[in-house]
């Protein structure tokens, strides 16, 4: 994907992403799902538990949980989940998508200069991210992940006011995915 | 100083309610259910408003939602948020028909023996008929404002997601005025009804989506 980027000296070490940072907001999100066009809503409750622990909670719309994840640092931990989503590969890409965007702070690799975007490359495992800061804004427009050939996952983040997307799109290349969430307004 | 005692009349107030929820004896129990069976039985429609609390341990404050309810007997249920978004759905004869602010879907209830039993808990919880339901351990309470009865799941795959039903009826009316939903983890939804009109006309209309 970087082959007709312009590659610029890495200046910067940590790229950040602040939206899911304070712990002492609730981030709450009215969220629609679209998999394999089977459609579904509910709520995604994130919360910043301290310094190294994030708390991912999926209800429905009636408060019924479907799934409650912990991430401690690089740990990663079930707390619930209902029968049916409990499969492997349904954790595993649930897991990665909410982990890429809660994740705070990457180290950088490459950087690059890309329209109206500076890009920064960071890695994951086997997968690389792209963070792609705005020039003008200075915000972290998107988030793109991918392996050695494909683009797997992007993450936009729109309407921002200061450290919070209002709205936020992951789509996913690779399998029928789409994740849409939109801020609750009183918090 | 006067800060003080105004705090301490405050306690035993507090202190006082609390010890005022005590267990219905048998006969009690019967006068009870004969009233919430009389009321079910006479209720042809409802409508209400609600709030929804959504109570997770490690939030600082409750998700909160609000909306509309809407039932005509024997089995159509209208569930419409409108606050902080738009979301309804219709539990009508076999079908869940949702609404998700515009993007509209249908879910055969055949299919799922989950939402059946949702769709019977919603009536039930509604309506207060939920005691014949074989799938609880039912204890009844009284408190000088309302009636409280506790539902604890025995059907394992209920218990996993909803531990403990817990339902608030006014005295007078024997109306349901809360439902309380509680997790294995103790976390919580509450919906608290008002403004209840009971065998109002309802357009059948209101129940699609």
């Amino acid at each position: 994907m970087t082959k007709d980027w312009v590659a610029s000296e890495t200046k910067k070490d940590i790229v950040e992403n602040k939206y899911f940072s304070d712990s002492n907001k609730d981030y709450i999100y009215k969220a629609k799902i679209n998999i394999y066009n089977h459609k579904f809503g509910g709520i995604l409750i994130i919360k910043k538990i301290n310094d190294q622990n994030h708390r991912v909670v999926f209800t429905t719309e009636f408060g019924n949980k479907l799934f409650d994840f912990l991430y401690e640092g690089e740990n990663f931990r079930k707390n619930f989940i209902i029968d049916n989503l409990d499969k492997k590969l349904i954790v595993n890409t649930l897991q990665r998508d909410f982990k890429l965007l809660i994740s705070e702070k990457a180290t950088v690799l490459e950087q690059y200069h890309v329209e109206d975007y500076k890009v920064y490359k960071t890695s994951g495992d086997k997968r690389s991210n792209f963070y792609f800061i705005n020039k003008k804004s200075h915000t972290l427009d998107k988030i793109v992940n991918t392996s050695k050939t494909k683009e797997k996952v992007v993450v936009l983040f729109t309407e921002i006011e200061g450290d919070v997307a209002n709205k936020i799109q992951i789509s996913h290349n690779t399998i029928n995915l789409q994740i849409e969430l939109e801020k609750f307004a009183k918090y | 100083m006067r800060n003080y005692i105004f705090i301490l009349f405050l306690l035993i107030v507090s202190i006082g309610v609390q010890a005022q929820e005590t267990e219905m004896n048998t006969s009690e129990i019967t006068a009870f259910k004969v009233q919430i069976k009389e009321v079910s039985k006479s209720t042809t429609t409802i409508i209400a408003e609600f709030v929804q609390y959504k109570h997770l341990d490690f939030l600082t404050s409750d998700i909160e939602t609000s909306g509309n309810m809407a039932f005509k007997a024997p089995n159509w249920v209208k569930w419409e948020y409108t606050s902080p978004y738009e979301y309804s759905v219709v539990f009508k004869d076999d079908l869940l028909l949702i609404n998700d602010g515009g993007t509209k879907s249908n879910i055969k209830m055949g299919s799922s023996k989950l939402f059946k039993k949702l769709n019977e808990l919603i009536i039930n919880s509604v309506t207060g008929n939920m005691f014949d339901d074989g799938g609880f351990e039912v204890s009844y309470f009284k408190t000088p404002d309302f009636n409280k009865v506790i539902f604890i799941s025995t059907d394992k795959k209920m218990a996993k997601m909803i531990a403990v039903f817990e339902l608030h009826f006014n005295k007078n009316d024997g109306a349901v005025i809360e439902v309380k939903m509680i997790e294995p983890s103790q976390d919580y939804t509450r919906i608290v009804f008002s403004n209840r009109v009971v065998n109002s006309e309802i357009n059948d209309e209101i129940f699609t989506n």
